[in-house]
C-alpha cells in the first residue's frame, strides 16, 4: 500500500489500544446511528424491567370488551379475547430481550471460542473448525430450527435459546477467525509468544481486547437474528402459545384474522415492536461497522479546525518558463484526522526542466509521496488529503485549478504515474492488455490492432515478452509486474513520469537493474522524471537534482553531485552517513538518532533541531530557505551566507 | 481445477451433514414424536401408510442405528424420501417437485433481483459518498432489513389487498384458470407474485446494499483505483471495471453466506401469502405432522441453497482470475 505515510502516522485507529472500552464508548457517543440504536434499546430495556409499573393492565386479564377500537383507555384497542393490546405489548418485551441477549451471548461466546482458536492454533484444528463453521453457515438454519421445533412442540424459551445459540454463531466465528489470522503475526503477539505466555493468556489478554468492536458486532448480529427467528417461530405456532411474546401475539392475531376484523393494532403493533428492536440492533451493527473500520467514516477537512491551518502564502504570479516543464510554488497539502488537520506538505517550491531527473528523498512520513500525489492531482481516498494552497504549473497550466474533467485529457498522455507496488496498482481482475487498452481507448482513436501493437511495443521496451499481455498481474513475478507498470506509463511517451518508489518492492539486484533500465529509457525517450525514494544511494547515480524533505518541508534542494559531495543541511549529512558509499572508503555508519516530529503538532522552530548535532538557541525560530552556491538549504548555519530566498 | 474440486468437496460434506441431521433429529428427540403421531393417525390412515412411516422412522423395526443410517442414505441417493401422509399415497419426492417451480420462480427471481439491485445501490452510494442518495437509501434499507418478513407480508396484504384491492390476497394463481404454459395463466401467476416478491425485495435488499457499499469504500482506497484515475479513465469506467468489479467479489461470497437467511424469511412469506411453494408446503407439513414430507422439503431447501452457492462460486471464479489459479 502506498498510503501517504505522513498521514498514516497519525491516523491509525485500528492500533491496539489499552483502554478498548472507553474508546468504544467515545466512538459510540459520536455516531448518530449508534446513539439512535442505544436509545431504542434503552427504551425496550425499561419496558422489559418494569412492565408491572408501566403497563396499564394485566396482559392476560380478559375483562374488557372484545376487539375494541383504540381509545384513551386502550391505546391500541383490545384483542378478540378482550385483553388490552398495549399491556400485552409491554409485558412481551421481556421475552424478546431475554432471547436476544441470551442467544447473542451464547452465539458470541461460541464464535469467539471457535473463531479465535481456529486461527490461533491453525493446522488441523483450523481445518476442522473452519469446515464446521462453513457447513453451519450454509445450511438454512431457520428451516432446520422449524424441523427441530416440529418434533419438540411448544418448547419453552430455554430450548429456543439453546437451539438458536447453537446454530447462530458461524458468521461471527468466520469474521473473528480472519481478524485473528491477520493479527497472528503482529509484533505484539510475537512478543507475547517469545515471552513464553500461554495460549489462553495470549487469547484473553492480547487478542480479544483488540477485537472488541468485532465481538460487539457479532453479538448484535446474533441478537438481531434471534429476535427475528424467535418471532417467526412463535408466529407460525411453534412456540409456547401461552407465553407472553410479540410473536405469540401475532400468532393469535393471525388466527383471529385481526386485520380483516378491524383489530388492526393487535396485528400491527407486535410487528412494529419486533421491527423496532431489530432496527435497534441493526443500527448499532451498522454503526459498529463504521467504528471498527475507520475507512468507512467520511472525514472532511473543513469540519475540524480549518483555522489551525497555516495561512496560505500570498499567491505568487509565476511566469511560465518554457524551459521548465513543471513549476511548483508554495504547495501545501493537509489531511483531516480525528485530532485535527495534519499539514503533510508545507509550502514546497520546485522546478523541473524538460528531460530532467529529480530525486525526492526523505524518511517515511516526511510527506514525499503526498507531494508527489498532490502534483499529479491524485489525492483523495483513502485519506482526505487536500491541496490547501499553492500552484502546480505543468507546461504552463495550473494543475491545481483544473477540474477533474479537464485533468482527464492530460493525464497519461502528458504525464503518467508509476507506483510503489504494481501488485496493488494493477487491477487484479484484468489482464495486462486490458489495462493498457483502457488507457489507450481513453485517449486515442486507435484500432484494436494498433492498440495491441502499441502494447507489445512498450512491453518490449522494458524487456517483457509480449505473450504476457494476456497475463493477469498475479501471474507475473514481482520484477515483471513493476516493469509492466513502467511499460504502461510509456504508452503515450509522456513528457513527465512521476514515480513513487517504483523499486522498493524488489530485492537489491532487481532494484539496480530496474533503475538502469529506467535511466536508459529516460535518456532514450527524453521524458522528465520525479523519483521518490527513501534510499538516497539509489538515486545518487541517476538523478540530476535532489530534493531532501524533512517533516513536510524542503530541507535541501540542489544538484545531485554537489549535494552528495558537500551536503549542507545537518539532516542531509546524517542521511549520507546512514548509507555506505559503494566505492568510497569504509566509514562507520552513524545514522540519525531520534524520531521525526509529530506533524499534528510540529515544533515552532527548526523541525530538525531535536535531532540535530549543531542545534543551538537560534533554532527555536523557524529557519527560512537560504541560497548557498545555487543550492537551497533550510538551516540557520547558513544565515551569514546569503539572504533568505523567500519569506518562508 | 483444484478450486472446483475443493468447492465440490465442501458441497458434498455440507449435503452429507444436512442428510445426517435429517436422519438424527427425529431419532434423538426426547419423547418419540413419530410414535405420538402414529397413535394419533391410527385408524385414520390405511395400514400401508402406517407401515411406510414405521420404516421411515425406525419404529418397531429391529435394526441398529448404524444399519438404519445406511439404509436411509441408500434411499436418499435413490431419491426415495418416503411417502407423504397428507397426500397419501403420493411420494414426498413428487410433492416436493410440484412445489419447487413456484418457489424457484418467486424466491429465486426476487433473491437475484435483490442482490443485483442492492449491489448496484451499494456501489453507487459508495461512489457518491456523502451524497443525498448515500445518506438516504443505505440507512433506510438497513432498517427495513430488520423487519420480520412475515409481518411485512401481513402489512402488505392488509394495505394493498384488503384496503386498496390492488393485488390478490393469497395464492399463486387464480384457481379458475388452468395451470399450463398459457398467457392468461402466466400473467395471472406474475400478478399474484408481485406482492410477495416486493415483500422479500424490501427486506432482503438492505444487507446487499450495506456490504457492497462497505466493500466499495474499501476498494476505492486501493492503489489500482488511484492508478485508474491517473490513467485518466472515465469515472464510469473506473466505477465499473475497477471499483465495482473488485468490490463485488466478497459480496458474491456474502451472497452465498446469507442465502440461507433470505430463504428462511421467504418461507414465511409463502406461508403468509398461501403461496403454493416449498415454504408453504413445508409449514403445512409441520402443521399436519407429516414428518416425511417435512424432512424431504428441508433437504430440498438445503440442496437448492447449496446449488445457488455453487453458482455464486462459479461466478466468483469467472470474475476473479486469482481463484482460478489458486492452488
Amino acid at each position: 500500500m502506498t498510503l501517504p505515510s505522513a498521514a498514516e502516522a497519525v491516523v491509525q485507529p485500528l492500533e491496539v489500544t489499552r483502554k478498548p472500552w472507553s474508546d468504544l464508548w467515545r466512538a459510540v457517543a459520536g455516531n448518530r446511528k449508534a446513539v439512535a440504536g442505544v436509545l431504542l434499546l434503552l427504551f425496550f430495556l425499561l419496558l422489559a424491567i418494569f412492565p408491572g409499573q408501566i403497563a396499564p393492565y394485566s396482559p392476560t386479564a380478559e375483562e374488557f370488551g372484545r376487539g375494541l377500537p383504540p381509545s384513551s383507555a386502550h391505546w391500541f384497542g383490545t384483542t378478540a379475547y378482550g385483553q388490552d393490546v398495549l399491556s400485552q405489548l409491554i409485558w412481551s418485551t421481556r421475552q424478546s430481550l431475554v432471547i436476544a441477549f441470551a442467544v447473542g451471548g451464547l452465539a458470541t461466546a461460541i464464535s469467539v471460542l471457535v473463531g479465535v482458536s481456529a486461527a490461533y492454533f491453525g493446522g488441523y484444528t483450523d481445518g476442522i473448525l473452519s469446515l464446521i463453521t462453513d457447513v453451519i453457515l450454509v445450511i438454512p438454519i431457520f428451516p432446520l430450527i422449524i424441523v427441530i421445533a416440529a418434533y419438540e412442540r411448544n418448547s419453552g424459551m430455554f430450548t429456543l435459546v439453546i437451539v438458536l445459540g447453537a446454530l447462530g454463531w458461524s458468521y461471527g466465528a468466520r469474521q473473528l477467525r480472519s481478524q485473528t489470522l491477520s493479527l497472528r503475526h503482529r509484533e505484539f503477539l510475537e512478543a507475547a509468544r517469545v515471552r513464553g505466555e500461554r495460549g489462553i493468556y495470549v487469547i484473553f489478554y492480547e487478542i480479544l481486547p483488540t477485537m472488541t468492536s468485532l465481538i460487539v458486532a457479532s453479538f448484535l448480529g446474533a441478537a438481531l437474528y434471534a429476535v427475528l427467528f424467535a418471532a417467526g417461530l412463535q408466529f407460525i405456532g411453534l412456540g409456547d402459545p401461552n407465553s407472553q411474546s410479540w410473536g405469540t401475539m401475532l400468532y393469535w392475531a393471525e388466527n383471529n384474522e385481526a386485520l380483516g376484523a378491524g383489530m388492526v393494532y393487535w396485528a400491527i403493533m407486535p410487528g412494529v415492536c419486533v421491527a423496532l428492536l431489530g432496527a435497534a440492533f441493526a443500527l448499532l451493527n451498522y454503526a459498529f461497522d463504521e467504528i471498527s473500520n475507520p475507512a468507512l467514516r467520511l472525514r472532511r477537512l473543513e469540519h475540524k479546525g480549518a483555522q489551525e491551518l497555516p495561512s496560505p502564502a500570498a499567491p505568487v504570479e509565476v511566469a511560465a518558463d518554457p524551459e521548465n516543464i513543471l513549476q511548483v510554488r508554495g504547495l501545501t497539502v493537509a489531511y483531516a484526522s480525528d485530532a485535527g488537520p495534519v499539514v503533510a506538505v508545507d509550502n514546497v517550491d520546485l522546478d523541473l526542466r524538460r528531460g530532467e531527473f529529480l530525486g525526492i528523498v526523505g524518511e517515511s512520513g516526511c510527506g514525499k509521496s503526498t507531494l508527489l500525489y498532490a502534483i499529479a492531482r491524485l489525492l483523495g481516498a483513502p485519506l482526505a488529503g487536500e491541496i490547501t494552497s499553492g500552484q502546480v504549473l505543468f507546461k504552463g497550466r495550473d494543475m491545481v485549478s483544473l477540474t477533474e474533467k479537464q485533468l482527464r485529457h492530460i493525464r497519461w498522455r502528458e504525464y503518467s504515474v508509476v507506483m510503489q507496488s504494481a501488485m496493488n496498482a494493477l487491477n487484479p481482475v484484468l489482464t495486462v492488455e486490458a489495462q493498457m487498452r483502457d488507457a489507450l481507448e481513453a485517449h486515442s482513436n486507435m484500432t484494436k490492432r494498433e492498440m495491441r501493437e502499441r502494447s507489445k511495443e512498450v512491453l518490449r521496451l522494458v524487456s517483457i515478452d509480449p505473450v504476457h499481455l494476456l497475463s493477469y498481474p498475479h501471474q507475473l513475478s514481482g520484477g515483471m509486474r513493476q516493469r509492466a507498470m513502467i511499460a504502461m506509463a510509456l504508452l503515450f511517451t509522456p513528457d513527465l513520469i512521476i514515480m513513487d518508489e517504483p523499486t522498493s518492492a524488489l530485492d537489491v539486484v532487481a532494484q539496480r537493474s530496474l533503475m538502469m533500465q529506467i535511466k536508459e529509457l529516460q535518456e532514450r525517450l527524453g521524458f522528465a522524471a520525479i523519483f521518490v525514494t527513501h534510499d538516497m544511494s539509489l538515486v545518487s547515480h541517476f538523478s540530476d537534482r535532489l530534493l531532501v524533505m524533512y517533516a513536510a518541508q524542503v530541507a535541501e534542494y540542489g544538484k545531485t553531485r554537489q549535494l552528495f559531495d558537500h551536503p549542507l543541511h545537518p539532516y542531509t549529512q546524517g542521511l549520507l552517513e546512514a548509507f555506505p558509499s559503494i566505492r568510497g572508503e569504509k566509514v562507520r555508519l552513524t545514522g540519525i538518532p531520534g524520531q521525526p516530529p509529530d506533524l499534528l503538532r510540529p515544533p515552532t522552530g527548526c523541525r530538525f533541531a531535536a535531532r540535530c548535532p549543531h542545534a543551538h538557541e537560534r533554532c527555536t525560530a523557524a529557519p527560512p530557505l537560504y541560497e548557498v552556491d545555487g543550492e537551497l538549504v533550510r538551516c540557520v548555519l547558513y544565515e551569514h551566507e546569503r539572504e533568505a530566498v523567500a519569506a518562508t | 481445477m483444484r478450486f472446483v474440486v475443493r468447492r465440490l468437496g465442501f458441497f458434498l460434506v455440507t449435503l452429507w451433514a444436512a442428510v445426517t441431521l435429517n436422519f438424527l433429529i427425529p431419532r434423538l428427540m426426547p419423547g418419540n414424536a413419530a410414535i405420538a403421531m402414529m397413535s394419533r393417525y391410527k385408524g385414520h390412515v390405511n395400514p400401508q401408510a402406517m407401515h411406510a412411516i414405521e420404516i421411515a422412522f425406525g419404529i418397531n423395526v429391529h435394526e441398529s442405528l448404524g444399519h438404519a443410517y445406511i439404509t436411509y442414505l441408500g434411499n436418499i441417493i435413490h431419491g426415495d424420501f418416503g411417502i407423504s401422509l397428507t397426500f397419501f399415497p403420493d411420494t414426498v419426492a413428487h410433492q416436493v417437485f410440484q412445489a419447487l417451480p413456484w418457489t424457484l420462480a418467486l424466491i429465486g427471481t426476487t433473491t437475484i433481483l435483490a442482490f443485483a439491485l442492492g449491489t448496484l445501490i451499494g456501489l453507487v452510494s459508495a461512489w457518491r459518498r456523502g451524497s443525498a442518495l448515500d445518506g438516504a437509501l443505505p440507512p433506510l434499507f438497513v432498517i427495513t432489513s430488520a423487519f420480520p418478513y412475515f409481518w411485512l407480508a401481513l402489512l402488505a396484504i392488509w394495505l394493498f389487498s384488503i384496503k386498496l384491492g390492488w393485488f390478490p390476497e393469497s395464492g399463486g394463481y387464480d384457481v379458475t384458470t388452468t395451470v399450463g404454459w398459457s398467457w392468461p395463466f402466466i400473467s395471472d401467476a406474475v400478478y399474484h407474485s408481485i406482492l410477495p416478491a416486493l415483500t422479500i425485495l424490501v427486506t432482503a435488499i438492505g444487507g446487499w446494499i450495506l456490504t457492497m457499499r462497505n466493500n466499495t469504500i474499501t476498494v476505492l482506497a486501493e492503489d489500482y483505483v488511484r492508478m485508474a484515475r491517473a490513467k485518466g479513465l472515465s469515472p464510469w469506467r473506473i466505477m465499473w471495471t475497477y471499483a465495482g468489479r473488485n468490490a463485488i467479489l466478497p459480496n458474491l461470497v456474502g451472497f452465498a453466506m446469507s442465502l440461507g437467511f433470505v430463504v428462511s424469511g421467504a418461507i414465511l412469506v409463502e406461508f403468509v401469502f398461501n403461496y403454493p411453494g416449498v415454504g408453504w408446503m413445508f409449514l403445512q407439513s409441520v402443521e399436519n405432522q407429516d414428518y416425511a414430507l417435512m424432512q424431504g422439503l428441508f433437504l430440498m431447501i438445503t440442496v437448492t441453497v447449496l446449488l445457488a452457492i455453487l453458482v455464486a462460486d462459479g461466478a466468483t471464479a469467472i470474475l476473479d482470475p486469482r481463484t482460478r489459479d489458486r492452488s
